[in-house]
């Protein structure tokens, strides 16, 4: 699992643990469990990370299934942010940043910078490579964590419409990188 | 033979004001023609819903997209293509065979409808 992968279970992971203290009522103390602003704010930045991996794969890729398919990573999370974003503001929530963002925003610099080292067949194996596993992760996560978490009837149904579409986006992956073998 | 006249006229007018109903019943579709239904396929959470039966050639096949993201019903064999942004339906009248689509912007989303 490439680094920021890594960060990002190792941070859901985290808060799933902090959620199952929080419901143990035997600890005096517990975690805060995650909020529904911090959910927000993890989602809407994992969907601009692969909107960000799209449009590199739009410049440095020549591959007519590769650039079929960052357009429609560039459209897709587009749209589920712009409802996010409708979301947040009608429910009046302030999206907040938290470690998670912030290591899946670190994470995918590096990763980014990685993929723009390469060319050709290389780059496009790559990019397709890490769409399956940032996807996997993501939806472990949404499923895992962000979906049993979020609070709002709402927030929770758009978080579910997205792992939907998510799983989508990883079975096409899948299938795109064999016919790159 | 005024009283004779009187009718005569009476009926002529009786007959013309009649003629313009008769030939306006005359323009209606008969009958016994056929009624083309109209089969909706509900597109939700990436995925075309259940698929219509009993679907005849000249039958309406509507897609009505409820999902937040923009998908298409595309013939595998290029016969259709029709867009469907959130929120909104789209149509095509139904031709003999088997006919295979797909969404463009998702290739997994898939369905295969028969019309008789």
């Amino acid at each position: 699992m490439n680094k920021p992968l890594l960060a990002l279970a190792l941070a859901f992971g985290i808060a799933s643990v902090a959620n199952v203290q929080a419901k143990t009522p035997a600890v005096a103390s517990p975690a805060p469990a995650i909020n529904d602003a911090q959910i927000a704010h993890i989602a809407y930045t994992a969907g601009v990370i692969d909107v960000t991996a799209a449009k590199q794969a739009l410049q440095k890729s020549h591959n007519k299934a590769v650039r079929a398919f960052a357009e429609e990573m560039q459209r897709d999370h587009t749209a589920v942010n712009d409802q996010a974003l409708a979301l947040v503001k009608k429910l009046g929530v302030t999206p907040q940043d938290n470690p998670t963002s912030q290591s899946l925003a670190s994470g995918a610099a590096d990763e980014q910078k990685k993929l723009a080292a390469l060319s050709g067949s290389a780059y496009d194996k790559a990019y397709v490579a890490n769409e399956i596993a940032y996807h996997k992760t993501v939806n472990g996560a949404l499923s895992g964590t962000l979906i049993p978490s979020a609070q709002n009837a709402e927030l929770k149904s758009l978080l579910e419409t997205g792992l939907k579409l998510f799983q989508s986006h990883q079975a096409h992956a899948e299938h795109l990188a064999l016919s790159l073998k | 033979m005024l009283r004779t006249t009187i009718l005569l006229a009476g009926l002529l007018a009786l007959t013309g004001g009649f003629a313009p109903a008769s030939a306006a019943s005359k323009a209606k579709p008969p009958a016994t023609a056929p009624a083309h239904h109209v089969h909706v396929i509900v597109i939700d959470q990436m995925q075309y819903g259940p698929m219509p039966t009993d679907v005849r050639a000249g039958d309406i096949i509507e897609w009505t997209n409820k999902d937040i993201l923009e998908h298409s019903a595309t013939a595998r064999d290029g016969h259709f293509d029709v867009d469907l942004k959130p929120g909104t339906s789209g149509r095509i009248t139904a031709t003999a065979g088997t006919l295979v689509f797909f969404c463009k912007f998702h290739p997994t989303m898939t369905g295969t409808l028969v019309v008789k």
